[in-house]
């Protein structure tokens, strides 16, 4: 995955947060990206919280939907920002013939 | 030996937890009055420990490393890590031996499973387990699949997978009664514009396949068709290794709600594995 490092930056600031065996789950603040060998638009988008950029850089489906939840989306609050880049699906599945 | 003595699947959104009240009454009631039922026969039933299988979200694993099945062993897990979802961060116990009987079992069934000491659990196991026991005691043999990061699993290996951990559990000597459950579901969008969509069409053709055992209908499905019904439709390698699990019994549909304010088509399904004089005594 030639955007490994993106998807290695959203993935460690979102469990950051979390309340795993480990650590309480206060790790986001003061996070620190610098780090991460991320391109500037990369970089731009997550310092940003831009859920359309990141999709539109390819971060994976689940993980996108997992930095919406870190980032205060409760459920699919965030389809407004996707929509525009929906397409029409012209395949149909074997239930619907 | 073991016996299987209660099988089951059920959808495992977030926000039946998280949003629980945003689903209207009466589907949240048949939703919920399902995994009542659940709750009850599990006690009737003397359950000792359970095997719940669901999806990776990146919780345990990510890029780095993704194995597509992998059994949790150690004496206790730790969950839920969201720090959003209102269930209580535990542990929960494990069964070490149960677990272990699993990994080796399926590895001489010719399946490679990885094996953890200590799995972080997220909303895909915890908010089932939860509905299966509020205490949060009941021993558990956790089993994430890989039902995200391509190349996945074939959905009938998958299958095939879940007859080898009922072959597995039914040859454990340590414990006389075990439940089999699938958390994951139906279908659902995330991470995506469809997200809030929900595959109906599908998930009323996918139980009913399970009902009546036309199983092949659904294990030669590739991947780019399930997705017709969602990226979050992977999540029935959990209902389908169950299915195999438990084969060739059929599943008996306790609930079907596609719930919109949970992103999510919900359903609970059971396997009974039981005939009614054993279930008596």
């Amino acid at each position: 995955m030639s955007n490994y490092q993106l998807h290695r930056l959203v993935y460690d600031w979102v469990r950051a947060g979390e309340v795993n065996s480990a650590d309480g789950g206060d790790g986001r603040v003061g996070f620190d990206s610098s780090p991460y060998e991320v391109t500037d638009e990369e970089r731009k988008a997550f310092d940003t919280r831009d859920v359309a950029a990141l999709y539109q850089l390819g971060l994976h489906h689940v993980l996108l939907n997992r930095f919406c939840r870190a980032a205060g989306f409760a459920r699919d609050d965030y389809r407004k920002l996707l929509e525009p880049f929906g397409e029409t699906e012209e395949r149909r599945g074997r239930w619907q013939r | 030996m073991a016996e299987i003595v209660l099988a089951y699947c059920a959808s495992h959104a977030p926000m039946m937890s998280s949003a629980r009240m945003a689903a209207p009454e009466e589907q949240r009631n048949n939703f919920f009055g399902a995994l009542d039922h659940i709750r009850a026969e599990a006690v009737a039933r003397g359950v000792q420990a359970c095997v719940v299988l669901s999806n990776e979200h990146f919780t345990n694993f990510f890029l780095e490393n993704f194995p597509q099945i992998c059994i949790g062993v150690g004496e206790k897990n730790w969950g839920p890590t969201e720090e959003w979802l209102p269930i209580d961060k535990v542990w929960i116990p494990g069964h070490e031996g149960l677990a272990n009987h699993i990994a080796e079992q399926t590895l001489r069934s010719g399946f490679d499973p990885a094996f953890s000491h200590l799995l972080e659990l997220d909303h895909g196991i915890m908010t089932v387990y939860y509905e299966l026991d509020h205490d949060m005691k009941l021993p558990l043999v956790p089993i994430v699949q890989n039902c995200a990061v391509p190349p996945l699993m074939p959905v009938r290996r998958a299958y095939e997978f879940g007859r080898a951990l009922g072959d597995a559990i039914r040859s454990y000597t340590g414990l006389q009664r075990v439940a089999v459950v699938g958390a994951g579901g139906l279908s659902h969008w995330i991470g995506t514009p469809r997200v809030g969509d929900i595959a109906e069409d599908f998930d009323r053709w996918f139980l009913e396949r399970l009902e009546r055992g036309e199983l092949d209908q659904v294990l030669d499905m590739p991947d780019d068709e399930i997705e017709l019904a969602g990226n979050g439709n992977h999540e029935m390698r959990s209902w389908l290794a169950v299915a195999g699990a438990v084969a060739p019994v059929n599943a008996t549909k306790l609930a079907y709600e596609p719930v919109y304010p949970w992103i999510t088509g919900m359903a609970v399904a059971h396997w009974e594995t039981q005939h009614k004089e054993e279930t008596r005594a």
